[in-house]
């Protein structure tokens, strides 16, 4: 196993996926207390604007809060790009047959899932906690993170949102025969998991529900009503790879 | 000992019958040939040995082992080149290599002689940028040295000689024979030349059925008698000959092919009586082309 997680080393670093993560996750943690730090400035420059169809701009003061607040609106985004990125990488194996070699050499088709998704899973976890790390550290430098209750519950929930969804995307990847059919399922599952949380009785225990985190910070609810969501997207999570292992076993290379 | 043995294979690919009843067995240390037409189902049953396909009826061997579909620990007794091999792009042929190494487990130290032995055995030591920039030719021979890397008992190639030049395929094809010492050698070919230069056995696979097995030169006995060539000095007696003799094949200007040998007294006393001057009377031994379109009925 120790070779594929050697190989799967190179796959990100030489191919540029690293690179391009990298700069993604850390450009949306830039972007979140930039975006605002800038809103007092935007809205000053816009009030002269703004007076001619009647609104009137009085003094705006921003902290810590606003730049949470813009964390949770580009998170689902960098997770996008996060799963759009790596929608490829059974699958291109699949296509270019590269995995024959590797199985007739007698490596457990097993460790193969587990190295893939392993590599997943650690750089999902780096990347989100680059992204929250330097959102944390410039809003701690410009305002006060205590504002912001429960954070690291919270960060927690939104990370295990993010687990889920890539147990959907190895789960998928092991399924499908190209990477659209692995975008279209896991991007189907996980809106599908949303549209669900539209039954109030049902949201409560749905993974989407980590994904609120707003409310934890603000201090409107607490976390004993989280447990439930995250009972189920660690449950699936485990499901979704215990359910990839077994049908890459059977999976025509 | 058999080192592969395949006992009425089957194989469907929805209403499509492949493979009927494929019975064939490798013995240890030779070449054995897999002939066919292309479609012929080489590939499939191939890929089945492998436990990359699972089979439809029927059981196979490697090295006294059953192959199972998916994980089959059988492949630790095999190295496998696919007919178009396909690489990481991003490594160079030593890191692959080396790759194939660690995953069959082998310590550094050989990993690394190995290496450097095969990367010059197949001519590639001096190439040290990414696998990228690759030829097909190029990938055929980094092929070639992965599947040997880990010393298998059988090695198995699918039409290994399709993609190189003559150099390539002589180079090839004596990397193969001189495989044969340490290992078993299975592989796919419709180039019958290759057949008859380095090969100990061969199976004829037509219609997803074997047509013709054996060791090469008892097929050879055994199949279709030996010709003989008549060439006439004078082109217009070969129109008499044929006239008497109805059974003979032209085969152009002054030249006659009789198949049904054990008739040749009979056109030798016509020759002696017409005083009919002949160029050559040559008996000619069966290809294995010959075998071949026999037994595929063209």
């Amino acid at each position: 196993m120790k070779a594929f997680l050697k190989k799967e080393w190179m796959e990100w670093s030489r191919t540029g996926r690293l690179l391009i993560l990298l700069l993604v996750f850390a450009l949306f943690g830039i972007m979140n207390p930039a975006l605002a730090k800038f809103t007092p400035w935007l809205m000053e420059t816009m009030s002269d604007s703004l007076s001619d169809t009647g609104l009137v701009v009085t003094k705006t003061t921003v902290d810590a809060m606003d730049s949470w607040i813009q964390f949770y609106k580009n998170i689902p985004m960098a997770l996008t790009v996060f799963v759009l990125i790596c929608s490829g990488g059974f699958t291109l194996e699949y296509e270019k047959g590269t995995l024959i070699p590797v199985v007739t050499k007698g490596l457990p088709r097993r460790k193969i899932v587990a190295s893939k998704a392993l590599f997943l899973f650690g750089f999902w976890t780096v990347f989100y906690f680059l992204c929250a790390g330097i959102t944390y550290g410039y809003n701690a430098y410009f305002w006060d993170n205590r504002v912001a209750e429960n954070l690291i519950f919270a960060m927690a929930c939104t990370w295990l949102f993010g687990v889920w969804v890539i147990a959907l995307l190895v789960f998928f990847s092991v399924a499908a025969k190209n990477s659209p059919q692995v975008l279209l399922g896991t991007g189907g599952a996980a809106t599908g998991v949303y549209l669900l949380g539209m039954f109030p009785k049902l949201a409560p225990v749905l993974p989407a529900k980590l994904m609120e985190g707003l409310p934890l910070l603000q201090g409107g609810t607490g976390r004993e009503d989280y447990y439930a969501s995250m009972a189920a997207a660690g449950g699936l999570s485990i499901l979704c790879m215990v359910l990839a292992m077994v049908c890459f076993d059977w999976k025509r290379l | 000992m058999e080192m592969l043995v395949l006992s009425h294979v089957e194989k469907h690919f929805g209403e499509k019958q492949v493979l009927k009843d494929v019975t064939f067995s490798v013995p240890e240390h030779s070449v054995f040939g897999f002939a066919g037409q292309n479609g012929a189902g080489k590939t499939t049953a191939m890929k089945m040995v492998l436990g990359l396909l699972p089979a439809g009826g029927g059981e196979i061997f490697v090295n006294g082992m059953q192959v199972r579909y998916g994980n089959t620990p059988t492949n630790r007794f095999v190295g496998y080149l696919p007919d178009v091999p396909e690489f990481y792009s991003y490594m160079t042929p030593a890191e692959y290599l080396c790759f194939c190494g660690e995953i069959a487990g082998m310590p550094a130290k050989e990993i690394k002689n190995r290496c450097e032995e095969l990367l010059c055995l197949v001519g590639l030591e001096k190439e040290h940028h990414r696998i990228k920039g690759f030829s097909r030719g190029m990938k055929q021979r980094l092929g070639v040295a992965q599947a040997l890397f880990s010393r298998p008992k059988l090695i198995i190639c699918d039409e290994p000689t399709s993609a190189l030049d003559p150099a390539g395929r002589k180079e090839l094809l004596d990397v193969l024979v001189s495989s044969k010492e340490q290992a078993t050698v299975l592989f796919s070919t419709h180039i019958l030349s290759d057949v008859e230069r380095i090969c100990d056995e061969i199976a004829v696979l037509h219609e997803g059925k074997i047509v013709l097995q054996g060791a090469l030169e008892e097929v050879r006995k055994e199949r279709k008698a030996a010709a003989t060539e008549l060439e006439t000095e004078r082109a217009e007696d070969a129109g008499k000959l044929l006239s008497a003799f109805p059974f003979l094949k032209a085969q152009g200007r002054g030249r006659l092919l009789l198949e049904e040998t054990e008739r040749l007294p009979e056109i030798l006393h016509f020759l002696a009586d017409a005083d009919m001057p002949m160029l050559r009377i040559e008996r000619r031994e069966a290809t294995l082309e010959d075998l071949y379109m026999e037994v595929v009925g063209k």
